[in-house]
């Protein structure tokens, strides 16, 4: 089996005040390449933490990331700056594209960043934006569109580096329940289409089901090691 | 990520926010408008000098007798001449082989009452120097005639006027006075009075009064003092030395010196001039410096406070890859972008500053009645003062930014995509 993300022993200790919190207390968690898995549970369970632990946005404690068959919690910046640029592509709860940018400029901006000339960004974010549906949007700016169209700019923003893994946290946690759905369907379609390695936290159920194998997660361990929905 | 993607993403950045912008890029403005305009004055009023001194000739010397040490006993009237500029040295120095002329100059005192008279009037003058080796002194424009011809050194008899103490009289047709007889009245404090006469022989533009040949000054100075040999008592009151070249005039400075006389060089007075101008230029300049750091402190601020602002779009940059470097380069260049745009308006300001005081400058010159040089410029920009300032401004901006450009680039990714 290709595996794509293995923590170790992952734990994450917060210093809150002059108290500790352990958001996570040793996970091990395995994900095959084009597996779609939900990461559920509680608030406070520690969904959230191992997102970013395996994004790179945020080092462990102790234990061990391993994306690719690199070690993440050991590296320098340089390289979990690399890492998000290549390897991982976040969608957020709060969208977060840039106001001031139109749907284009946003879904681009990762290859800016990565050096990839102008006219190959354009060409690879309106790919894109036809892809999840928007391509008669793309000089809108976020104020314009709707939660549903701005999660959808936001996916495409995600994929557009290609990465091997796409982390969503709480993806459809502003939107309504048609919507949330329909944004679900469009993840399990690119899932399925392009073999795209999915990991969805959330706490919804039904967001949930859309997911090949659901992972719980109370008091910062997996609870089941996996199931099927 | 490009410089054309830097400098896209910093303009646009700095577009969200025009007025504050604007506002800190005032002070830079500021800064360096004080800057430009005081280094075009210093570059300008330097360049008008070199140009007048030349005018002079750098080559040129001149000597003053030595004169008593000042004290107790003789600090009323003139000192005594203890090193004399006599004839027999004029021959001397003109006998050397860089020397091309040797002009004697005889200065009548301050103190002496000259009255002219014309057809029965008569008008309190002024006697200036023959001038017939082109000007001797900087910011003087060269003398013309008229009518007539210039009076030359060696120039018994004859005298010429100036076209304003002629304006003064009333009297317009310059070419009728040509040949005409007129008289200089002395009148000394022991009650004598005399009249010499003289022929006109040209009319001349430039100062109020009129010139006489060396010969003339020499007989009203000796009868002012009621001495028939001045000349051996006394000897010149100076002496002009034009040689061949700059560093013959330096050789022979250094020789007249060890023989105990006052020499001046153009250059000398050039030297320390340009010393005046440059301790002038690094005062006003360092006004300009203290308006620049004060500048730097508000663009510190404003980038402080755009980070701050920007912190969750911070956070964002980097979940989506951006490196610590390239938000670094990001607000660095846009703290330098504002340093620029607030050199450009400086630059552009100090320039129309400069004009304007220029004018302003020539306007009050010809109020006070003042001789106005061709083509004078107090102010100059030249090319590399307003790329000096362009360059210094931007530096500023990058220097002010460095600071909250690292703040920037060391945030915490997670904790600025929590910032609300």
């Amino acid at each position: 089996m290709d595996i794509v993300v293995r923590t170790v022993g992952l734990t994450r200790r917060y210093k809150m005040g002059d108290a500790f919190v352990d958001a996570l207390r040793g996970v091990d968690l395995t994900i095959a390449r084009g597996e779609f898995v939900a990461l559920v549970g509680p608030s406070g369970s520690g969904k959230s933490t191992v997102l970013n632990l395996i994004g790179g946005l945020d080092r462990p404690t102790s234990g061990q990331v391993w994306i690719n068959g690199t070690e993440l919690s050991a590296s320098d910046e340089r390289t979990l700056t690399r890492h998000r640029r290549q390897q991982v592509g976040f969608v957020f709860q709060s969208f977060n594209l840039l106001p001031r940018l139109t749907a284009e400029e946003n879904v681009a901006l990762p290859l800016m960043f990565s050096g990839v000339p102008e006219k190959e960004r354009q060409a690879r974010a309106r790919a894109l934006l036809e892809r999840v549906g928007l391509g008669p949007r793309l000089t809108h700016r976020p104020t314009q569109l709707s939660g549903g169209e701005q999660q959808r700019v936001a996916i495409a923003r995600a994929l557009v580096g290609q990465p091997a893994l796409l982390l969503a946290d709480e993806p459809t946690g502003n939107l309504d329940t048609a919507i949330g759905a329909e944004i679900m369907a469009l993840l399990k379609e690119l899932n399925q289409e392009r073999g795209l390695t999915l990991l969805v936290v959330t706490h919804d159920p039904e967001v949930a089901a859309f997911a090949d194998r659901i992972v719980r997660l109370r008091d910062g361990r997996v609870q089941e090691g996996g199931g099927r929905p | 990520m490009t410089w054309r993607d830097l400098f896209k993403t910093a303009l646009s950045n700095l577009g969200r926010h025009k007025v504050r912008t604007v506002l800190s890029s005032v002070g830079v403005a500021v800064g360096i408008l004080t800057m430009v305009t005081m280094l075009s004055l210093g570059v300008g009023v330097q360049r008008e000098m070199i140009r007048n001194f030349q005018s002079i000739g750098l080559e040129t010397l001149t000597l003053r007798p030595k004169f008593e040490e000042r004290s107790l006993f003789n600090q009323f009237g003139e000192p005594r001449r203890t090193k004399l500029l006599t004839p027999t040295l004029a021959d001397e120095l003109r006998a050397r082989p860089e020397v091309v002329k040797v002009t004697p100059r005889i200065y009548l005192p301050n103190s002496m009452r000259i009255s002219l008279r014309i057809d029965g009037h008569e008008v309190s003058i002024w006697v200036w120097d023959t001038d017939d080796e082109g000007p001797t002194e900087p910011f003087s424009s060269p003398v013309e005639a008229v009518a007539g011809r210039t009076i030359e050194s060696d120039d018994p008899g004859h005298i010429t006027l100036s076209t304003d103490l002629l304006e003064e009289m009333d009297i317009d047709d310059y070419q009728a006075l040509i040949g005409q007889e007129v008289e200089l009245v002395l009148r000394a404090p022991r009650g004598d009075t005399v009249a010499f006469p003289f022929t006109v022989v040209g009319v001349l533009n430039g100062r109020r009064g009129v010139r006489l040949g060396f010969s003339d000054q020499l007989a009203l100075k000796s009868w002012w003092y009621n001495d028939p040999k001045l000349l051996e008592t006394q000897g010149y009151d100076a002496l002009t030395v034009r040689t061949t070249s700059l560093s013959a005039a330096t050789r022979l400075l250094g020789d007249l010196e060890e023989q105990g006389f006052e020499v001046r060089s153009t250059k000398m007075m050039l030297d320390m001039a340009n010393r005046g101008i440059l301790i002038m230029q690094a005062m006003l300049g360092s006004v300009g410096l203290v308006a620049l750091l004060v500048a730097s402190l508000g663009i510190a601020n404003t980038m402080i406070m755009a980070v701050y602002e920007r912190t969750k779009e911070i956070g964002v940059l980097k979940a989506v890859g951006a490196a610590p470097r390239q938000i670094r380069g990001l607000f660095i260049i846009e703290a330098a972008l504002i340093g620029l745009i607030g050199g450009v308006a400086g630059t552009v300001g100090g320039w129309l500053l400069g004009l304007g005081l220029n004018r302003l400058i020539v306007v009050i010159m010809a109020w006070q009645e003042l001789t106005i040089p061709q083509n004078i410029h107090f102010f100059a920009l030249s090319w590399w003062l307003v790329a000096l300032a362009l360059a210094f401004a931007t530096v500023v901006g990058l220097l002010a930014g460095l600071y909250p450009a690292a703040r920037a680039a060391r945030l915490d990714p997670l904790e600025a995509l929590r910032h609300e």
